[in-house]
């Protein structure tokens, strides 16, 4: 579950950290790729896991042709975080009502052959379609990670975000990189999406309850930063999990959203250095 | 001087004409007669909200091809409230005071219902709808009906009569109740350890959980060690998906599973498919009862969407509509405090049956339980309304 809400979050990280966007939208285009995953189930049989491989590229093109005609003009304004929300938010909006007129409102739930299969490890219950997303999500998380830290444009991604003059001076094409870095964090969102459709049902709406806890593991994770966001999730999957085993069932919310609190009290950065 | 005196003469025809025209009964009834309201149309009740909508709609498409309601067609006004309970409270004072709208109609879901409620009391609007279980008619609204209601508070009744009816030693022994943490959850437990008590069946697991529900493998756990043989799962479609789901990996197999407001939408027998069967649950109307109309609309809802019977709240909001109009016929005029008057001292004929409603604005308690089998809703109690024989206890899992 805590590996899922990084995937997820990681995307949303980024482009928080790196272009200073805060993306609203980006839970609805996660959703997007769980719709996308749940019709070629449905019509071709095919597995949600290799719809991603259909999703992630139609998601990155859609986001890099966003930002080149939505985004790029907002980066120029005095407060971008503000207007970024702003347009985002009006993104989410016609994505939603766009999944509403496509999907309809119906709740949808992911079914494979798996979907039922458990591993008894001892005490301990491993459903398939979590371990599925566990994997899942561990992948995409090394992915994003191996991409940034040993390709030549994860390095210029780097780079942009912490000396972006330096950066331009050394031949980084800041609006190219920039437009990568937020496809890529859509893309990824999109792995994100049939994570959680795999664990929760959906419906058009969703997005905004996903969007929660991407709030949740970038602040506990610190912004723009991948692992943080990875260990936040996991720390916010481990703390649900431990609570609903040994706690009543009505104190899990109530404890995870209580230590989100504790953290912007005491590490307002987040629990990890903020650093791509 | 004579010019100026024609010209006066003229002017004051035309106003004695227009005035005339305006004040001619046959003007005001060729204005439609409007209801407006809202309905949740976008965010997370829209799914059964577009069907309250749906309902709606066929029933205005069919009164207004036999002429309307007092020979005016009606039409709608229908804002949509995002699913945001204090978002209705704005549109039903919109309606009211800015579009100015003959009738107001019922809203969805409880929350919204019950915040209207007293906006319709304030302005003296008759207000039909669901209502917000039995707290919000023990406010005093006189204006307010559950025409038919959703009563949390009703809602197992029919079971636990069906559970009754049970020789003793075949009934389960010891429950698990897991409820959903806010009001519909609430009212749906209410009368539960009651119930339980009375039938001896000892309730060993009571817990309540925030929405969202992030995981149920833990209440399954619980559930499987505590050795519980029925499962009482007070929730929405999506923490009721996942509880069901996690009983089926966990191999739980208890001899009933008793479901809250998931499972009486489509979507519960679509997306679960043979998971879905054997649950429980009751109802406050159903497409197969006996009364006058259901036929009706299971032909249009078949040709229409292909459905085999109408969904639960299509009949919801096409039964509230015609409690509201009935109300208009009976007391022949627009006046709201007539339709209340003949409303609370005359019987309505609706697709939910014969309603009677008391000071509260309430029928007497209606509630049928209901078991899917073979992806229908079947109706199980009471015994005479019976659709198909109850699956009990429930079979392995598939």
């Amino acid at each position: 579950m805590g590996s899922v809400y990084a995937l997820l979050g990681i995307g949303f990280s980024l482009s928080w950290g790196v272009m200073k966007v805060i993306n609203i939208s980006h839970a609805a285009f996660g959703l997007i790729a769980a719709f996308l995953a749940y019709t070629l189930l449905q019509a071709w049989g095919l597995d949600p896991i290799l719809s991603i491989a259909v999703s992630v590229p139609l998601l990155f093109f859609a986001a890099c042709f966003i930002y080149r005609f939505l985004i790029t003009p907002i980066t120029q304004a005095k407060e971008v975080i503000v207007s970024s929300m702003i347009l985002t938010f009006g993104i989410a909006i016609i994505l939603e009502n766009l999944m509403l007129l496509i999907w309809s409102p119906d709740p949808r739930v992911l079914t494979t052959s798996y979907t039922s299969k458990v591993i008894i490890v001892g005490p301990f219950y491993f459903q398939y379609p979590r371990l599925a997303g566990f994997l899942m999500a561990s992948m995409g998380v090394g992915i994003i990670q191996f991409f940034l830290k040993l390709t030549y444009t994860g390095k210029a991604v780097r780079a942009a975000w912490q000396q972006p003059d330096a950066a331009q001076l050394y031949g980084v094409n800041l609006k190219r990189i920039s437009m990568i870095t937020f496809g890529l964090a859509v893309a990824s969102a999109g792995a994100g999406g049939v994570c959680m459709a795999y664990l929760y049902s959906f419906e058009p709406h969703t997005h905004s309850l996903w969007l929660i806890y991407l709030f949740l593991v970038v602040i506990v994770g610190g912004v723009g930063n991948v692992l943080g966001a990875a260990s936040a999730g996991l720390i916010i999957g481990v703390i649900t999990g431990l609570s609903l085993a040994f706690l009543p069932y009505q104190w899990v919310n109530l404890l995870t959203f209580g230590l989100l609190m504790i953290i912007l009290i005491l590490r307002p950065q987040g629990l990890f250095q903020s650093e791509v | 001087m004579i010019q100026n005196v024609i010209k006066k003469a003229l002017l004051l025809t035309l106003a004695i004409c227009v005035a005339l025209i305006i004040a001619h009964p046959a003007y005001a009834e060729d204005k439609p007669i409007v209801i407006g309201g809202s309905l949740p149309l976008t965010g997370k009740f829209a799914e059964t909200a577009k069907w309250i909508e749906k309902g709606m709609k066929f029933w205005a498409d069919e009164v207004n091809a036999k002429g309307g309601i007092l020979g005016r067609k009606v039409e709608f006004i229908i804002y949509d409230d995002e699913s945001d309970a204090k978002k209705a409270v704005t549109f039903a004072e919109k309606a009211i005071t800015v579009d100015k709208v003959d009738l107001l109609f019922g809203g969805y879901p409880g929350t919204a219902a019950r915040a209207v409620m007293p906006v319709a009391e304030k302005h003296k609007y008759v207000y039909v709808s669901m209502g917000g279980h039995m707290k919000s008619f023990q406010q005093g609204y006189t204006y307010s009906f559950g025409g038919p209601p959703l009563m949390g508070e009703w809602w197992y009744e029919g079971f636990f009569q069906y559970m009754k009816a049970m020789p003793a030693d075949q009934r389960p022994k010891r429950a698990a109740v897991y409820t959903m943490n806010n009001p519909i959850g609430a009212s749906a437990s209410s009368t539960l350890a009651g119930w339980l008590q009375k039938l001896g069946i000892e309730m060993v697991i009571n817990e309540k959980y925030n929405l969202p529900l992030p995981d149920a493998t833990p209440l399954i756990v619980k559930s499987k060690q505590m050795n519980t043989d029925i499962l009482f799962s007070n929730g929405f479609f999506a923490d009721g998906v996942m509880t069901l789901r996690a009983a089926k990996a966990l191999d739980y197999r208890p001899k009933v599973i008793v479901q809250a407001i998931g499972s009486v939408i489509p979507a519960w027998v679509k997306e679960l498919g043979k998971d879905g069967d054997y649950i429980f649950s009751g109802t406050a109307l159903h497409n197969k009862l006996n009364y006058p109309g259901n036929d009706k609309l299971n032909a249009y809802i078949k040709k229409k969407f292909g459905l085999p019977g109408y969904p639960v709240y299509f009949g919801f909001g096409y039964a509230w509509m015609q409690t509201l109009s009935q109300g208009v016929e009976g007391a022949k005029s627009l006046d709201q405090t007539k339709i209340r008057d003949w409303l609370k001292s005359n019987t309505v004929n609706n697709i939910a049956g014969p309603m009677s409603f008391d000071e509260k604005g309430l029928p007497a308690p209606i509630n049928f339980c209901t078991q899917i089998i073979n992806g229908q809703v079947e109706l199980i109690w009471p015994k005479e309304v019976r659709t198909a024989e109850p699956v009990y206890p429930r079979p392995a899992w598939k």
